[in-house]
């Protein structure tokens, strides 16, 4: 049976469909995270988890039990938000020890498991402290150990990093797994940060618009996604115009060179589509520009390199491969290519670079899909 | 001493000699404005205040401490020793206290579930606690005096009930001060993600209420607090109209029959007073947590109180 099930959720807030149609079921011990951008639905679905807000229609069942009209204080959830919450009028042992006092339980267990949680978050010597003497990566460590002092069936994640700088988020959502693995806890991720989602999650929920884009595990999510909204929201993607040959045969064409691509076949013949693949699957050709293997090449000029530490991302402007035939990039695209940041030095900004685009790591979606996904992401 | 031996040592005294050049006068201000050497329009200002508001207090000293010809502490052993006095400020401080206790518990909650819940009814009950602002109490005593007054519809007046009329209207005229001080203590806290995350640790609101909220707000509760009860330790309209022997009205009338006696009193509900604020400021800056939320009251978190107003 599945700890945490959301069946059919639905809200509205006023015109505005919040959530539609929303059901997962979370087994016991998994970390599954909610990602989309701003206004999709997740924090509105977490936030009903909760019984913060009531669902339209639609029921949240844990360990079997229908808790959709429980208040909050009765539904055995933690959690964590990303403003921390922590009551400024006590110390952090007293933050941990809150639900525990609320509980009722004696004063000297509430002691004893507030202060392994303490060691547990790496906060024993601060334990004494206001969260106004902490810093953010400290208030939001209490914070988590305060929600997980009172060994909630499901523990709820709202955006717990985004206020936090870059090098204490990594540490922290590692400790995030790290606890949540020791402790056996359910939880729910709410994030907009795609590599907080993939790095420490079971499952990633895609969302868009209020609905489930795709459910799957990282890997799946980044490297098979099923929907274009997902192919583009998650890592860099570059897009190249391509002309469907033969929808039939999955053959497409570029610059007047034909390919067999994954995701062409049963489009429309005649039809521009675009090809998706990803910075780090474009390779590098020094200057010849003869297609390898039944992929396409693309000659372009560097205009910009951003140095990304391992590699170093290359901006590429598309110089003409032959007669226009709408395959073009548009003028104000670019395609990003990742390489070592150690051979980076050989293609200084101005250099000319020809890339082949293996098509076997790419994917064709039509034209209409990739305007879907545009808006989705405004 | 030269010029030249001049750096960031420079004392008050020395700086007029030495100054010279764009890098010393910027070094100079910056100790200025460091709070080492006062600007001279402020040092005036401060002083024309000072002048202002203590001047009058001087005059009531000199004239309460005196029996007219020299000094003398006789009109204020006569006061302290008189009954008129002793009951007048125990009816005083006790419809003061109660008119404290009773605003508070009034309208803390409510502002919180406004706050909360009811976010779009704020205007509503924002306009309705400064009603007593554009409402004179002579209104009110009107107004309470035909409701309840003797031949009236509820004579309270004349029953045991009558502090209930009293506590009642200093209630309405403590209203503006105590819910703004109370409602932007409430709004410098994120009250409904304190609320959420109590709740989800299992609090029921009640709990919450009292156990995060109040201590979270505590600085506003302490500045509601003052401006009650030295609002109501001071009112006069509503008690002598509706005729209540209180302090503020037994002075008056002392004044009239013994003015040194009365000056007298007047200087020792002065203290009075400031004893109450400084009491209640020091609670307040000792009370956990609260030094950074001090916008409600940013009196109480500074190194002196000021008191509204003088009460009396």
């Amino acid at each position: 049976m599945a700890r945490l099930e959301l069946n059919k959720i639905n809200k509205r807030f006023g015109d505005q469909v919040a959530v539609a149609d929303f059901s997962l079921a979370v087994a016991d011990g998994e970390l599954v995270s909610f990602l989309g951008p701003s206004g999709c639905g997740k924090t509105t679905t977490l936030r009903m988890t909760a019984g913060f807000e009531l669902p339209d229609s639609g029921s949240v069942i844990v360990d079997g039990v229908d808790v959709t009209d429980l208040p909050t204080n009765k539904r055995a959830m933690g959690m964590v938000f990303q403003g921390y919450a922590l009551f400024p009028n006590m110390t952090a042992i007293e933050n941990v020890e809150f639900g525990l006092a609320v509980r009722g339980r004696p004063v000297a267990e509430r002691r004893a498991q507030v202060a392994e949680l303490l060691e547990l978050f790496g906060l024993g010597h601060v334990g004494g402290s206001y969260p106004h003497q902490l810093s953010g990566g400290q208030q939001q460590r209490v914070a988590l150990a305060r929600a997980v002092a009172v060994k909630p069936g499901v523990l709820l994640l709202d955006e717990p990093l985004s206020a936090v700088d870059a090098k204490v988020r990594e540490e922290l959502r590692t400790e995030i797994r790290r606890m949540q693995v020791q402790l056996g806890i359910t939880t729910i991720l709410v994030t907009h940060d795609q590599s907080e989602a993939l790095s420490i999650s079971d499952r990633v929920v895609v969302m868009n618009r209020g609905a489930i884009e795709e459910i799957g595990t990282p890997t799946q999510i980044y490297a098979e996604p099923r929907s274009a909204f997902t192919a583009g929201f998650i890592g860099a993607m570059n897009e190249i115009p391509v002309r469907i040959v033969s929808g039939a045969n999955g053959i497409v064409e570029r610059w007047g060179r034909r390919v067999t691509a994954p995701g062409a076949a049963g489009l429309p013949d005649g039809d521009l589509a675009l090809l998706l693949v990803r910075p780090e699957s474009l390779e590098p050709l020094g200057t010849t520009t003869a297609a390898l293997n039944g992929d396409l090449t693309l000659t372009g000029q560097v205009e910009v390199q951003t140095f990304l530490g391992a590699t170093t991302r290359l901006l590429l402007r598309e110089l003409p491969g032959g007669a226009d035939d709408g395959s073009a990039l548009p003028p104000t695209q670019r395609l990003a290519v990742d390489v070592p940041s150690a051979s980076a030095g050989q293609w200084p900004a101005g250099s000319e670079i020809a890339v082949r685009i293996p098509v076997a790591a790419s994917r064709v979606i039509t034209d209409r899909s990739a305007e879907r996904r545009t808006r989705g992401v405004q | 001493m030269s010029g030249t031996s001049i750096t960031g040592e420079a004392t008050e005294e020395t700086l007029p000699a030495v100054v010279s050049g764009a890098h010393a006068a910027g070094k100079i201000r910056r100790r200025a404005g460091r709070g080492k050497g006062m600007p001279l329009w402020a040092t005036a200002v401060l002083l024309i205040s000072g002048v202002y508001f203590l001047l009058p207090l001087y005059a009531t000293a000199v004239f309460g401490f005196s029996t007219g010809k020299h000094f003398s502490l006789q009109p204020l052993w006569d006061g302290l020793g008189d009954d008129g006095f002793h009951s007048s400020l125990i009816l005083s401080l006790t419809y003061s206290i109660a008119t404290t206790i009773i605003a508070l518990a009034v309208v803390a909650p409510t502002a919180y579930l406004v706050e909360l819940r009811f976010p779009r009814l704020r205007a509503t009950i924002e306009f309705l606690t400064i009603l007593p602002f554009v409402i004179p109490p002579i209104i009110l005593v009107v107004g309470l005096s035909s409701m309840y007054g003797i031949n009236s519809p509820v004579n309270l007046i004349a029953s045991s009930w009558a502090p209930v009329l009293l506590i009642g209207g200093y209630f309405v005229l403590t209203l503006p001060f105590v819910f703004r001080a109370i409602d932007n203590a409430l709004r410098a806290v994120d009250v409904k993600m304190l609320s959420e995350a109590s709740a989800s640790l299992g609090a029921g609101p009640m709990r919450t209420f009292l156990s995060v909220i109040v201590p979270s707000i505590s600085l506003g509760l302490v500045s509601a607090a003052l401006l009650a009860f030295t609002t109501a330790m001071g009112e006069f309209t509503l008690a002598a109209l509706l005729g209540y022997p209180t302090f503020p009205v037994y002075l008056l009338n002392v004044n009239g029959y013994q003015p040194r006696m009365g000056e007298a009193l007047v200087l020792v509900s002065f203290v009075i007073t400031w004893a109450g604020v400084i009491a209640l400021a020091a609670v307040a800056r000792r009370t956990p947590g609260t030094q950074e939320r001090s916008a409600s009251a940013p009196w109480l978190s500074g190194p002196r109180p000021i008191v509204r107003g003088g009460g009396m």
